[in-house]
């Protein structure tokens, strides 16, 4: 069944939250429901996330994951601009919970430390994995000193965080909340770590003679 | 597979700038984002920090993504129930 859609202007959101009784009660119980859409939304495309969970247990979470976005959102509601519609606004809470549950429900118990580390030869060996394109003998000796070259400002240029960080993200895919959960930080600073990571990255490469954008196109050009 | 994700993570490195928003930032900015495209606006040129964030951050694109289809359902009058959504937990 498709319900009808949110009839309340942005106005009315806010007026209604921030009233008492009966009036505020509804508002509030209508926008649990959405949040709880959302995060059961969240949580349909990313079934793989909790294979460990039985159906109850999931719904169980969204249920906790709704309730949390609502205290969010309540806590919040001086923030709304009204530069969206508050709905939409106000997803934005129970989608993001929505994906810290999740991917903390999927890394639940699995140690990271294997995969915060890494040498230069499983470097490559990541790389090369996939051999189904075709290169010429030049290609493929200029590939080697681009990634030998990578390897080595990862090496050398990075702080041991920043090459941890990018090691455990990159190459693992180890989701980014995951990393800041387990390094007792945020996402804000995980995000930061790998942009300077990135820059040193990009320029240290274009100072050793290497425009990023000719070895873009080295590496994608055989299909 | 591992060389989709190098080629990927190359572009990253290459369109790195040297000042980019930070996840509070696009989390405050992402409903407006999703908003102008679901009204058919030139999102990205309207907001280009969040489209670079965006590009840059797999979290932060993830949350967007989802974000989007469900406003999209909802513009198309086609929001599905709490009842209908926990049909498909299993």
């Amino acid at each position: 069944m498709i319900l009808m859609a949110n009839t309340r202007t942005n106005e009315e959101w806010l007026e209604d939250l921030r009233a008492s009784g009966a009036t505020q009660e509804a508002a509030i119980a209508d926008l649990r429901d959405f949040l709880l859409r959302a995060v059961l939304f969240f949580f349909s495309r990313n079934l793989g996330d909790f294979e460990r969970l039985g159906r109850n247990e999931i719904l169980q979470l969204a249920e906790d994951c709704a309730q949390d976005a609502l205290i969010a959102v309540i806590n919040h509601l001086s923030d709304f601009r009204g530069d969206s519609k508050f709905t939409t606004w106000a997803y934005k809470f129970a989608i993001n919970i929505a994906l810290m549950t999740a991917r903390r429900e999927r890394w639940k118990g699995i140690s990271l430390d294997q995969l915060s580390s890494a040498d230069g030869d499983s470097f490559m060996e990541w790389i090369m994995r996939d051999k189904s394109s075709e290169v010429t003998p030049d290609q493929s000796a200029m590939q080697r000193e681009i990634r030998e070259n990578i390897w080595e400002v990862i090496e050398q240029d990075l702080t041991d965080k920043q090459r941890r960080v990018l090691i455990m993200m990159v190459f693992n895919e180890v989701p980014m909340d995951e990393v800041a959960r387990r390094l007792d930080t945020n996402r804000n600073a995980i995000y930061k770590m790998l942009h300077d990571a990135r820059r040193k990255l990009k320029n240290r490469l274009q100072a050793r003679g290497f425009d990023v954008g000719e070895i873009l196109a080295l590496f994608t050009v055989q299909r | 597979m591992n060389r989709d994700r190098f080629e990927r993570w190359l572009r990253n490195i290459y369109e790195t700038q040297e000042e980019e928003i930070s996840c509070t930032e696009c989390f405050d900015l992402m409903s407006r984002f999703v908003e102008l495209e679901t009204s058919g606006q030139d999102a990205a040129a309207k907001l280009p920090p969040v489209k670079q964030h965006l590009n840059q951050c797999p979290a932060c694109r993830t949350e967007y993504e989802t974000l989007r289809d469900l406003r999209r359902l909802e513009e198309e009058g086609r929001m599905p129930s709490s009842d209908d959504l926990q049909d498909l937990i299993h």
